[in-house]
């Protein structure tokens, strides 16, 4: 499983660790001025992990993910970057981008797989369930007898809590959380070592989404995968996953685990998102939500992507890119009172980087111990400084 | 003051070779100016069903609802009367614009339909995009859907709305299509056009969390009626029937550890193995209390429709444990 926060080494770990590793990926939708929808973005998945990617709508997380599985198709184009994947079998690691058309048709499903964001459309309408599942082994096991294949399809739909005898159901006749575990267990049918999660609870709602979430986690633990979970919901994702990384304008601005950017964000724009959304049970207070909107990706992007929106921009933030590197929690995002609770008074700072001038202690406005106060009429909190961890 | 009361509201459809449907069961309530009200559900639990028998966009079965004390016209001039003062905003707004037509136009006919003379119609459209910020509204008028960001379109789906100057809004899962990121605007307006112009709002969602921070009071609703209702705290913090206490636990926390939350799943495995839930949920109950094959509190007399028991002033619950000469207390 994975190492407690406190236990954590940094960011590289041993390739031993690592199912995945993508390094300055890039990719682009061609068209007159090209979108540059994902933007030099590295990051690792580590064997059994969550890894939780979450942004808002247009910045490149669910074509970061189609990039990690080479699903990409024209106009979205790859510019930079390499994907490697190491196999649990300890064999030499797969260069999933230098795959042959052959190769990648026997990787794709059978070592990563993917649940997309709408069962009522990856579900095929007219073709029941037991031959949609029959249709992966026909395709990956050839060898496997019509039995065998019955056999397994069974199998399947009972781990994932359907009754079997649902074989012969088509999609229209299961209700949506239902579909929404078929394909989770079609995407498991090969055992694969990672599966990409695109929003798969998104339109289900909030009873059914707690029992898809407790239901990925026990096969998980059960048959030992590792998840790409990408939502623009982050409080979900801080209940399932293990680490998160957040994305803006196609980059990642913050990127560790998700106890310590739940109690401490570190970038505005998380700090933002994190305070999009009313606690259920804490006070009322007004939020804000994180105003404006996100930057043309058709456009070069000058210094950091987020400072139109960001409140705490100062400097170098419209010139100068920052790039990630380990937070100084000093001037560190306070927290709303009663709104989300700092778990554990100090939290290591391993394993954990955000891309903000503002952790730059030779660019941070100067004046320790200085304090950012927030604009007048906003009850948001401010930015205190001058508490180093 | 009540603006719209709805009375023993029922919408029944017709389903192909099966018995009629009753999505919405006897629907009570009313709408204050100046206030707003939720409705809270899961998927398929009527909470649209409502929304759009209010608007008239469905015919009700039977039930009365009434504008200001008087019957809601039922049709040619008096409907129309009736549909200017209660208006609707629907959830997705890349569907509810028409691609083709400019903001302006969008704004623009209900004005013409709601009998705004044409002099000053440009200024009255202005202000209009101003009320939702939308700026400047010369620009903006001009533009088409296309152009506008998820948040942009829906303060055109809710200016539209407010065009016939109407006295109930009812906005239909008005954020949920939108990002986390800008639903809270979104809601922030609404609130505050619900207090500048003395709305009544009815702001349907499955989001407890922005029901319990937006709204006065809210009506839990269950496969077509309405279980709970009380202010918006009250029904948050001390749910009285075991449908709220299970959506209500169902809301991912922050707050707790890691380690407590995969004991926490544990349980609830455990629990859903003695039922699995997909299964259990077929089990609709035609008489007695519709949620008695998923709750874990179900006694005998749950086979007996349950009537609404006051809890607290304001606070009712239709659930056989709130019955004060009942045989139970709470068991759990």
């Amino acid at each position: 499983m994975t190492p407690a926060p406190a236990a954590a080494g940094p960011l590289s770990t041993l390739a031993g660790d690592v199912v995945l590793r993508a390094e300055h990926v890039s990719v682009e939708y061609a068209g007159a001025q090209p979108t540059h929808a994902v933007r030099n973005v590295s990051l690792e998945l580590r064997r059994g992990e969550v890894l939780g990617i979450a942004g808002e709508s247009g910045c490149g997380k669910s074509t970061l993910a189609y990039a990690l599985a080479r699903l990409l198709r024209p106009p979205a184009r790859l510019t930079s970057g390499t994907i490697q994947f190491y196999s649990r079998d300890r064999s030499d690691p797969v260069d999933i981008m230098a795959l042959d058309a052959a190769a990648l048709r026997r990787f794709r499903w059978a070592k990563v797989s993917m649940v997309f964001q709408s069962a009522m459309n990856a579900l095929n309408p007219v073709i029941s369930l037991g031959k949609q599942f029959a249709d992966i082994f026909i395709e990956h096991v050839p060898e496997m007898g019509r039995d065998a294949r019955d056999q397994r399809s069974r199998e399947l739909l009972e781990m994932v809590g359907i009754s079997p005898d649902r074989i012969r159901s088509f999609p229209h006749e299961l209700s949506g959380g239902m579909r929404q575990r078929v394909v989770i267990a079609m995407a498991l049918a090969l055992q694969p070592e990672i599966v990409i999660m695109d929003e798969p609870t998104t339109a289900l709602d909030v009873v059914v989404q707690q029992e898809i979430l407790d239901e990925i986690h026990r096969l998980r633990e059960e048959i030992g995968f590792s998840i790409i979970f990408i939502t623009h919901d982050l409080s979900l994702l801080l209940d399932i996953s293990d680490r998160l990384a957040i994305m803006y304008a196609g980059e990642i601005v913050e990127y560790g685990y998700s106890e310590q950017v739940a109690a401490r964000p570190a970038h505005p724009y998380t700090y933002g998102l994190l305070h999009s959304f009313p606690e259920l049970r804490a006070d009322r207070h007004e939020l804000r939500g994180v105003p404006g909107s996100p930057p043309d990706l058709r456009e070069a992007i000058v210094g950091c992507a987020f400072t139109p929106r960001c409140r705490f921009a100062f400097g170098p933030c419209p010139s100068t890119h920052p790039d990630l590197r380990s937070p100084s929690h000093a001037p560190r995002l306070a927290l709303v009172p009663g709104a989300r609770q700092v778990i554990g008074p100090d939290i290591s700072s391993a394993g954990w980087s955000v891309a903000c001038h503002l952790h730059d202690p030779k660019l941070r406005p100067a004046g320790p111990p200085a304090e950012i106060t927030q604009p007048a009429g906003s009850s948001a909190p401010a930015v205190t400084a001058g508490e180093d961890t | 003051m009540s603006i719209l009361e709805v009375r023993d509201l029922s919408v029944e459809f017709t389903q192909r070779g099966g018995p009629r449907l009753r999505a919405v069961d006897n629907v009570s309530f009313e709408l204050r100016a100046g206030e707003t009200l939720a409705l809270v559900g899961e998927s398929g639990s009527g909470k649209s069903t409502v929304a759009r028998a209010l608007c008239r966009l469905v015919a009700p079965s039977s039930g009365e609802v009434l504008l200001r004390g008087a019957p809601a016209g039922r049709r040619g001039r008096a409907l129309r009367r009736y549909r200017r003062e209660v208006q609707l905003v629907l959830q997705d707004p890349f569907a509810s614009l028409n691609p083709s037509f400019s903001v302006e136009h969008h704004i623009r006919r209900p004005l013409r339909i709601s009998g705004h003379p044409r002099a000053g119609i440009d200024q009255q459209i202005d202000q209009l995009l101003r009320s939702v910020n939308l700026s400047p509204p010369r620009v903006m008028a001009k533009k088409y859907p296309h152009e506008l960001s998820g948040g942009q379109r829906q303060r055109v789906a809710i200016a539209r709305a407010l065009a016939p100057d109407p006295a109930v809004m009812l906005a239909d899962e008005p954020v949920s299509m939108l990002d986390v990121s800008i639903r809270l605007e979104i809601l922030n307006l609404l609130d505050a056009l619900k207090r500048d112009r003395n709305l009544a709002l009815l702001y349907i969602t499955h989001d407890l969390a922005t029901a319990r921070h937006f709204s006065g009071r809210i009506m839990v609703m269950y496969r077509g009626e309405i279980v709970e209702y009380g202010p918006a705290d009250e029904v948050i913090l001390n749910p009285a029937h075991p449908y709220t206490e299970l959506l209500e636990s169902a809301v991912p926390r922050a707050a707790v550890t890691r380690d407590q939350l995969v004991v926490q799943r544990r349980e609830r495995l455990q629990e859903r193995k003695i039922a699995p839930p997909a299964e259990r949920r077929e089990l609709a109950a035609d008489t007695g209390c519709r949620f008695r094959g998923r709750c874990p509190y179900a006694m005998e007399i749950c086979t007996t429709h349950p009537p609404d028991f006051e809890v607290s002033p304001g606070h009712t619950a239709r659930c056989w444990l709130r019955d004060p000469a009942g045989p139970a207390g709470r068991t759990a």
